[in-house]
C-alpha cells in the first residue's frame, strides 16, 4: 500500500475510535476524519461530491430527508399515541397483553419509519400506560427498543444500515421484503415468547388499576383529522410507490424526496418548524462517513482488504456467509451499525461481485442486514434506539444500566442471530 | 440607584426542601420564581416558577404534550401528586447555570445586565459569596425604573 493508503487507514482508525468511544461528538469525529483525507490527499472535491464509487451516497442522504420530513409531519397527527393508547385498552389492563401489542406497533411502525423515531413516539405513551398499570416501565421500554431493531430490519427504510446496503447493494424494496420480511414476522413471534420469559416478573395484573386504562380518551389525541388522512396517504403512496420500483422506475430516494416536500406543501404547517425536525446533525454524519469510507476506496485500501477476503471466501459462499453474520452482529454490538456498515459495504460489494453478482451470492448482502441489524440489539450502544430509550429512561427518573440492557440484548440477540444460521443456510444453500 | 436600594425580603428555598413547599411558596406569595439557597443563606440558583411547573407534570407529559389531552380530568387534577417525596435538588437540572446575583453596590443597569443574560425574572442581592440579603424582581426593577410603584 501506498503511503496516502497507509495515511487514510491511520484517519480512519483514529475517527472510528472516536465515534466508538463517543470521546467527541460522532459528527464532528466524522467531518474531523473526512476533512483530514481532504488534507492529505486521500480524496477531493470530484470524488467526494460527485463519484458514485467513492462519494457521498446522495441516494442514502435524500432518502432520509424525505422520510425525516414525513415523520415529522406525521408526528404532529397523534396517531401513534391513539395507535398505542387503543391497544393497551384492547389488552383490558393486562400487562403481557400490552406488551405484546406495543411491541408489534413498534416492530410495525419501524418497518414504515426510522428506529429512534419510532421509540421517540412509543416510550412517552409507555410511560404513561405503565404508570397507569403500576407496573415498571423498564421492561416494556427495553422491548420497544429490540423491537424496533427487529422490525426495522424488515425494510429498505427500516434500519438506516438497511438504506445503505439497499444503494450500495442495488437491491430494491421487494428485495427486502421477500428476503428479510417473513423471517422478521417469524423473528417478532419469538421474541414476544421471549419477553414472556425474560421480564415475567413485570406482568403483575390489578384490575383497578387495569380499569384507570380504560378511563383514556385515545380520541383525544387526534386534533387535526385532515392531517392525519393526509399524512397516512402520503405514507402510504410512498411505500407504494417504493414497492412498484421496477414498474415506476422512480430511486427511493426520489419516491421519498417527493413524499416527503408533497406532504410539507399539503400540510400548512410551517415549513421551518418542520424542517428543524429533520435530523441534519445525522445527515452530516452520513456525509462524514462516506468521505471517509471514499477516501479508503480511492487509496486501495478496501480493494486490498476485499482481495484478501475473496482469496479467503473462494468457493467457500456458505462459510463466508456464516462469518459475516456473526462477525456483524459481534461488532455492531459493540460500535454503531451505521459506520459498520457504510465500512463494510464496499467490501461486500466486491465479495458478491466475485462470486457472480446476482443470485446466491446476493446472500451476503442479507447476511450483512441481518447481522448489523440484530447484532444492535446485544448492548446498550448497539443502536441508537436503544441509546434513545436509555436517555428517555434516565429523564422520566427510571434509569436503565447499561449492563441491566445488555444482559437481555444478549439473550436476545444470540437467538435471533442464531436463528439466522438455519434461515440463510435452508432458503440460500440446502433449498437453493 | 443601587441594588440595595431596590433589594426587598425575598423568599428563599432551601435545596432539600420538598417540590410541593416550593409550589406552595410560588402560589402563595405570587412569586415568578424561587431563588434556592445553601445552608449558609448563599444564593445557588434561580428557579423560574416554569421549572418547578415543568418538573413536576409526568416526564411522558413533557416529552409529548399529546398524552395530557388523553388523560381523564379526575386524574389530571391530581397531577402535582407526581412530585411527592421529591426535592428542589431533584428539579434543578445537571451542572445548574450560576446564580444571577448583583451586589448591593450595582446600577439598575447592572441588575437588567444580569437579568437579560441570565434570563432569569428575579436576581438575589449578596455581597461576594456572602449570604443573601434581598431579592429583585423584573416587576419590581421595572417598576422604580418607570416610576410606576
Amino acid at each position: 500500500m501506498t503511503g496516502i493508503a497507509w495515511a487514510a487507514v491511520a484517519v480512519f482508525t483514529v475517527a472510528y475510535v472516536l465515534i466508538a468511544t463517543e470521546k467527541i461528538h460522532r459528527v464532528a469525529a466524522a467531518l474531523g476524519g473526512a476533512a483530514v483525507m481532504f488534507l492529505i490527499g486521500a480524496t477531493d472535491a470530484e470524488a467526494a461530491f460527485f463519484s458514485a464509487e467513492s462519494g457521498i451516497d446522495w441516494n442514502v442522504i435524500f432518502l432520509l430527508v424525505g422520510m425525516m420530513l414525513i415523520v415529522a409531519v406525521l408526528k404532529r397527527t397523534g396517531a401513534f399515541e391513539y395507535v398505542a393508547v387503543w391497544a393497551s385498552k384492547r389488552a383490558r389492563g393486562r400487562p403481557f397483553r400490552v406488551m405484546v401489542l406495543l411491541v408489534l406497533i413498534t416492530a410495525v411502525a419501524s418497518a414504515a419509519l426510522d428506529n429512534v423515531t419510532t421509540v421517540l413516539l412509543i416510550a412517552p405513551v409507555t410511560f404513561l400506560v405503565c404508570e397507569r398499570l403500576g407496573v415498571p416501565a423498564v421492561p416494556f421500554l427495553i422491548a420497544e427498543a429490540m423491537a424496533s431493531n427487529i422490525g426495522g430490519t424488515s425494510t429498505l427504510v427500516g434500519d438506516p444500515p438497511n438504506i445503505i446496503i439497499a444503494s450500495r447493494g442495488g437491491l430494491t424494496y421487494n428485495d427486502f421484503l421477500v428476503h428479510l420480511a417473513p423471517f422478521v414476522a417469524l423473528l417478532l413471534l419469538v421474541f414476544l415468547g421471549l419477553c414472556r420469559v425474560l421480564f415475567r416478573s413485570a406482568f403483575r395484573y390489578d384490575p383497578d388499576r387495569a380499569a384507570q386504562i380504560a378511563a383514556l380518551r385515545e380520541g383525544d389525541a387526534i386534533r387535526d383529522r385532515r392531517l392525519l388522512v393526509l399524512g397516512l396517504a402520503v405514507l402510504g403512496a410512498v411505500t407504494a410507490a417504493f414497492v412498484l420500483h421496477t414498474t415506476l422506475h422512480l430511486e427511493p430516494a426520489v419516491v421519498a424526496m417527493l413524499g416527503g416536500l408533497l406532504l410539507l406543501a399539503l400540510s400548512r404547517l410551517d415549513a421551518g418548524e418542520i424542517s428543524r425536525d429533520v435530523e441534519w446533525p445525522t445527515l452530516v454524519f452520513f456525509a462524514g462517513l462516506f468521505i471517509m469510507v471514499g477516501s479508503l476506496v480511492n487509496t486501495g485500501v478496501v480493494e486490498q482488504i476485499s482481495r484478501a477476503a475473496i482469496d479467503a471466501t473462494a468457493d467457500r459462499l456458505q462459510p463466508a456467509t456464516m462469518v459475516l453474520l456473526w462477525g456483524s452482529a459481534a461488532l455492531s454490538a459493540i460500535v454503531d451499525n451505521i459506520p459498520y456498515v457504510a465500512t463494510m459495504s464496499p467490501v461486500v460489494a466486491d465479495l458478491v461481485h466475485a462470486q457472480g453478482g446476482t443470485g446466491q451470492s446476493r446472500v451476503l448482502w442479507w447476511a450483512l442486514a441481518l447481522g448489523a441489524d440484530l447484532g444492535g440489539n446485544a448492548t446498550a450502544v448497539g443502536a441508537s434506539a436503544n441509546v434513545v430509550i436509555l436517555g428517555l429512561a434516565e429523564r422520566a427518573g427510571q434509569r436503565i444500566s447499561f449492563w441491566q440492557f445488555t444482559r437481555y440484548g444478549l439473550v436476545v440477540t444470540l437467538v435471533t442471530v442464531g436463528l439466522a444460521v438455519p434461515y440463510l443456510w435452508l432458503r440460500y444453500f440446502a433449498l437453493a | 440607584m443601587r441594588a440595595r436600594d431596590l433589594a426587598v425580603p425575598f423568599p428563599t428555598i432551601r435545596l432539600g426542601a420538598p417540590v410541593l413547599a416550593a409550589a406552595r411558596l410560588l402560589a402563595g406569595h405570587n412569586l415568578p420564581g424561587l431563588i434556592v439557597v445553601d445552608e449558609r443563606g448563599c444564593p445557588v440558583t434561580v428557579l423560574p416558577g416554569t421549572q418547578v411547573l415543568r418538573l413536576v407534570i409526568p416526564t411522558y407529559c413533557r416529552e409529548d404534550p399529546t398524552l395530557a389531552r388523553m388523560i381523564d380530568e379526575p386524574s389530571a387534577d391530581l397531577f402535582l401528586r407526581g412530585a411527592e417525596g421529591r426535592t428542589v435538588a431533584d428539579l434543578l437540572p445537571p451542572g445548574r447555570p450560576e446564580p444571577p446575583v448583583v451586589e448591593p453596590e450595582a446600577t439598575v443597569l447592572e441588575i437588567a445586565a444580569v437579568m437579560a443574560q441570565k434570563r432569569s425574572p428575579l436576581v438575589a442581592v449578596a455581597d461576594r459569596g456572602g449570604p443573601m440579603t434581598g431579592g429583585i424582581t423584573l416587576d419590581g426593577l421595572l417598576d422604580r425604573m418607570l416610576g410606576t410603584a
